[in-house]
């Protein structure tokens, strides 16, 4: 007996030794991304993955930091419209029964939304934004509203505008990016982030100036469809839907540059496939990635591979939180933009001969 | 008043109400139907004078017909045994509470009812309400009879020593505003059943339409009962008074006719 | 009669021009009819255009196949009884579908003169309405022929045309016909939905009295489905049920401010007006009334809308539609008179938003213009908001005229129905035939709100084929 005490409090003290050192050095990924506590910056980003509970469960256990549930959009609305209308049988021709249907599809669609969301938010404890696609300010603000009422934490507008009006100058382009935010954001609290395209001539501005207006959260870059040329058929066709691994590198530039230029957090998207891309974006700065295609591809079971390799890396480093080594290499905001690039062109170019 | 109509006696059922129309010339307007019996063939209406609608229904004498009454309608209300039940009535609308009430008790649930009004003179069914209520507390605005106070007051001291379930709340439309805003305060699921003017009754014109959880819902088929805590009552308050003129116009004219 | 006249000479007739009551008067009165009518010589000469082809293309133009010429040509021989007796061989309600179906889109766009010569066509719907108020007024009672009693009762749910059309048919087959209404009056969308400029009830009524001597019982008050249940009426004896309840669902924008006060429904403007009398000072039922009234919409509804608000004292009506007046859905004929009446066309317009003031009464909406873009699957082009035209506009009333869904109250009722995602009965096209085998279904229940023709040829075929199953499952 007394020979045994000692030998148990020597492991106990021993575990003790142990235990402690290996709380110190447990990493910790929480961000707070738009003013919402995140345990990692992996979100789920807006694609038909994000549509249904079943699925919004399946990413929520399988590690996910936040979802963001499918844009809901008015090309949706039409497409739909079409298609029902192929099976009317003795509606056809309905002209005054069909004129104004899509409102009522539209109701439809919004009410099944909303109640996406408020179904997503009892079976969730994940942060759950809500994504709006809009090409005009004033009907999303009215249902922006009804987004907040339906639970939602966030809201990501998607202004999804190609600047193919030929009749439009830089000044109507971005001015009416302003004008959605303003009036969505008189009319929710909850936290809004916009997510653009890259499409703008002085996109540097772009960034600065949107991340000082009401918004929370800026998210490059919106991956636009891209058609291409079947030169056998001579027509045009889709291209692939899915992002390519390298088409990181945009998104990775511009947030390097004006990571520490803004006035709002920093949302990468577009080409994110795995964990070191995770890392290089939060190296330059970013807050959260969002990640689409490779869900696709290689299902929801990468999530907690990317979050266990992040995890050792920075225990490799000596990273304790991401705080540590976010936007190490961004670029410092003494830095002349115009300069640097030049200088990284020649560093890459020039001097090769 | 009791109105013969075997057919809505037969299958009425408690939170139902009549569309009815007294004339040739006369408007459709709803009553809920407080009682009915299905023996007799007949239903209970209670009714307030309020306008010319009302009035022209009271000066009927017994014998007389009703022009046009048409039912039962709206989803009845869903009576379970839920435990204790707060049933609160103000003046006329402890006349559709007086079934409701009846409905619960039946059902094994231990009933509370605070039955409110401005004076002593516009104090109806207390016997009735009595009948199926574990305890009853009666309130006046000037203090004529039982306490003085609002029906909030009394919904209040109810719900401080006592372990509420479910509340149903009917009466004009602020005051399930200020009930349903008390109740909100201490989560108790409440039930309002809304007043909404109507025409046609059957969900065909929208004119009793209101703001449920941000969705639009017709008082008179998706309700006419609601969850208290979702309904937009300003909304509803502001619709109601979207004839004021022309009612009291009609008033008039019908006063003078007299 | 063809050899009476030479074609040569039909063709140089001028098409007849319905006289009309002039804009500025009839729009101060609610029940005067617009068109007044043709006269006996009109009638005629009118009639004389028609070439009675050999292969007549009019009769593919109309949904119940009215044998056109042959109505015509009695009117040109003068025997008008017998021209608005053909009629009624097919049509149940001449004087109805002579005022408001569209011909301009069913038989009249196929006539000859159209087709061929490129000119007006013959005026078959004016004709068709000259036979059947020519029999109305001449006092001659046409009862047809009934078979005798086989004491079978059959219900039809509703009173609007196609109930009307289905009881007059399974009557005259010897069924003990009942039809149930929800509201106080008989004719449905007759008597609350089109207004008396445009089909007096008295028209309808008299119809309605036809029925009544042929034995068809009409229960009025009556909401199948909750006053009784169907089991009920099984019960009783019913053993056909033919569900015509309409499409008596407003639909809504849902834009920020419709539910202020002032913004009705079309349904529920003219069911104020044309149903409880509304404008009448003796009734007392209300209607807003606005000096400045938006309809939104551009079928027939829309049209009814406005010109009944033009009738209430508006000082400016007008019609928000976001297509372009060639794509409107509404009677030309109604378009034409709207104008004519003053009413303002404000086409490739939209409605966003409505404002009110501190009462909550609708005081001013704000709206975008609309440019046309590519054709949808409907092959019409699809408006598309031009971004930065929004403007504004005052108005005190706004009527919502953007479409009607099927009343949902008896699917309700009846969870074994098969009903669409449009809310409509699903029915085997031909046999109008219910997913219940004693049921059948017609009218805008089954189609969305459509017109009166339709509804009416669908409870004529209902009766053929719901007599056709009584009969083989009695002699079972």
């Amino acid at each position: 007996m007394e020979e045994e005490l000692p030998r148990i409090c020597i492991t106990i003290y021993r575990a003790n030794r142990i235990i402690n050192p290996i709380i110190l050095k447990m990493t910790n990924l929480n961000v707070t991304y738009l003013g919402l506590d995140l345990k990692n910056p992996i979100i789920a980003g807006s694609s038909g993955l994000t549509n249904s509970i079943e699925n919004l469960k399946a990413i929520e256990k399988a590690g996910a930091g936040a979802v963001i549930l499918k844009s809901i959009f008015e090309e949706e609305i039409y497409l739909e419209f079409a298609h029902e209308f192929r099976k009317l049988g003795p509606m056809d021709n309905n002209l005054e029964f069909l004129d104004y249907y899509d409102y009522q599809i539209k109701k439809d669609n919004l009410k099944n939304y909303l109640s996406l969301i408020s179904e997503a938010k009892k079976e969730l404890s994940i942060p759950v934004i809500a994504s709006i696609n809009c090409t005009t300010a004033h009907e999303w603000a009215f249902f922006a509203k009804k987004v907040e009422d339906a639970g939602a934490d966030a809201i990501e507008l998607n202004i999804f505008v190609l600047p193919t009006n030929l009749t439009q100058t830089n000044e109507d382009n971005e001015s009416m990016y302003f004008d959605i935010v303003s009036r969505v954001s008189s009319k929710i609290k909850i936290p809004i982030s916009l997510k653009i395209s890259s499409y703008f001539s002085n996109l540097g501005a772009v960034i600065r100036d949107l991340s000082f207006s009401e918004i929370k959260g800026l998210t490059l870059f919106n991956k636009f469809y891209s058609p291409d040329v079947d030169i056998f058929e001579q027509k045009i066709i889709g291209s692939d839907v899915l992002s390519q691994n390298t088409d990181y590198r945009l998104t990775l530039r511009w947030i390097g540059m004006m990571a520490n230029r803004v006035n709002s957090d920093l949302s990468a998207s577009t080409g994110i496939h795995d964990w070191q891309t995770i890392v290089k974006m939060l190296l330059v700065g970013a807050t959260t990635v969002q990640i689409v295609s490779i869900l696709y591809q290689d299902g929801f079971s990468v999530i907690p591979s990317m979050i266990q390799n992040i995890s050792n890396w920075m225990e490799e480093n000596g990273y304790e939180s991401v705080a540590d080594f976010r936007g190490k290499l961004s670029l410092d905001n003494t830095t002349n933009l115009a300069e640097f690039e030049r200088v990284q062109f020649m560093r890459n170019f020039g001097e090769h001969k | 008043m009791v109105v013969e109509n075997p057919l809505i006696a037969k299958s009425r059922k408690p939170g139902n109400f009549v569309i009815l129309r007294i004339g040739e010339d006369g408007e459709r307007f709803p009553l809920t139907i407080a009682g009915a019996d299905p023996v007799r063939g007949t239903i209970t209406l209670v009714v307030q004078i309020m306008g010319v609608s009302s009035s022209k229904l009271v000066a009927l004498e017994p014998g007389d017909c009703i022009t046009d009454l048409v039912g039962p309608l709206g989803k009845p209300t869903h009576i379970g045994k839920i435990g204790t039940v707060l049933a609160a009535g103000g003046g006329v609308g402890v006349a559709p509470l007086l079934p409701i009430v009846e409905a619960f008790k039946k059902a094994g649930n231990r009933v509370v009812t605070v039955i409110a009004a401005r004076n002593k003179d516009l104090i109806i069914l207390e016997d009735e309400i009595r009948k199926w209520s574990d305890e009853v507390i009666v309130m006046t605005d000037d203090g004529s009879y039982g306490r003085q106070g609002l029906v909030t007051a009394g919904m209040e001291e109810i719900i401080q020593r006592e372990n509420i379930d479910e509340c149903i709340v009917i009466g004009p439309a602020i005051m399930m505003k200020f009930a349903s805003m008390l109740t909100k305060k201490y989560n108790i699921p409440t039930q309002a059943s809304l007043n909404s003017i109507m025409v046609d009754g059957t969900g065909m014109c929208g004119a009793c339409r209101v703001t449920v959880g941000g969705k639009t819902k017709f008082t008179c088929v998706d309700g006419p009962e609601f969850d208290a805590h979702q309904v937009n009552f300003d909304e509803m308050l502001m619709r109601l008074g979207g004839y004021l003129q022309e009612e009291k116009r009609a008033t008039e004219i019908y006063l003078q006719k007299l | 009669m063809r050899s009476k006249t030479k074609n040569k000479e039909r063709t140089q007739i001028e098409r007849v021009k319905m006289p009309e009551l002039a804009p500025m008067i009839r729009v101060k009165y609610q029940d005067r009819e617009v068109n007044m009518g043709l006269e006996l010589d009109q009638a005629l000469k009118e009639a004389t255009r028609c070439m009675d082809c050999v292969n007549p293309t009019c009769i593919e133009g109309c949904p119940v196949s009215i044998n056109i010429p042959k109505f015509i040509k009695y009117i040109e021989k003068g025997d008008i009884l017998l021209a608005a007796a053909t009629l009624k061989e097919t049509n149940a309600l001449p004087a109805v579908c002579g005022r408001v179906c569209p011909q301009e889109k069913q038989c009249e766009s196929k006539c000859f003169y159209v087709d061929k010569l490129d000119k007006p066509s013959v005026a078959i719907g004016h004709l068709e309405r000259f036979a059947a108020d020519y029999e109305r007024n001449s006092g001659a009672a046409n009862i047809p022929e009934k078979a005798s009693p086989n004491g079978i009762k059959v219900a039809a749910v509703g009173s609007g045309p196609a109930s009307l059309a289905f009881a007059g048919d399974m009557v005259k087959y010897g069924y003990d016909v009942t039809v149930f209404e929800a509201l106080h009056e008989i004719g449905g969308v007759l008597k609350y939905g089109i207004p008396e400029f445009r089909l007096p009830n008295s028209v309808v009524d008299f119809e309605l009295e036809n029925l009544r001597k042929m034995g068809v019982k009409f229960e009025t008050n009556y909401i199948v489905g909750r006053t009784s249940s169907f089991e009920d009426l099984r019960e009783e004896g019913y053993q056909g049920f033919f569900i015509a309840s309409g499409a008596g669902l407003p639909r809504f924008m849902d834009i920020p401010g419709e539910n202020s006060n002032g913004i009705l429904s079309s349904n529920e403007y003219l069911t104020r007006v044309n149903l409880m009398g509304a404008a009448m000072d003796d009734k007392d039922t209300p209607v807003l009334k606005g000096k400045y009234v938006a309809v939104i919409g551009g079928g027939n509804t829309a049209m009814d809308s406005v010109r009944t608000a033009l009738r209430l004292g508006a000082s400016r009506a007008m019609i928000i539609y976001r297509r372009s007046e060639a794509e409107m859905p509404a009677r030309i004929e109604e378009v034409k008179h709207a104008k004519e009446e003053g009413v303002e066309f404000m086409t490739l317009c939209n409605p966003l938003e409505y404002f009110a003031d501190e009462k909550g009464r609708v005081s001013g909406m704000r709206l975008n213009r609309m440019g046309l873009g590519e054709p949808d699957s409907s092959g019409r082009r699809r408006p598309m908001p031009i971004e930065g035209s929004e403007f504004e506009l005052d108005v005190d009333l706004v009527v919502v005229a953007v479409g009607v869904s099927p009343n949902p109250l008896v699917p309700s009722c009846l969870p074994d129905l098969k009903v669409t995602k449009w809310g409509t009965i699903v029915v085997d096209e031909d046999k109008m035939q219910s997913s219940i085998s004693e049921m059948f279904a017609g009218g805008d229940i089954v189609r969305g709100g459509a017109t009166v023709i339709l509804a009416m040829g669908d409870g004529r075929r209902a009766a053929e084929n719901m007599h056709n199953y009584l009969q083989s499952k009695s002699n079972n």
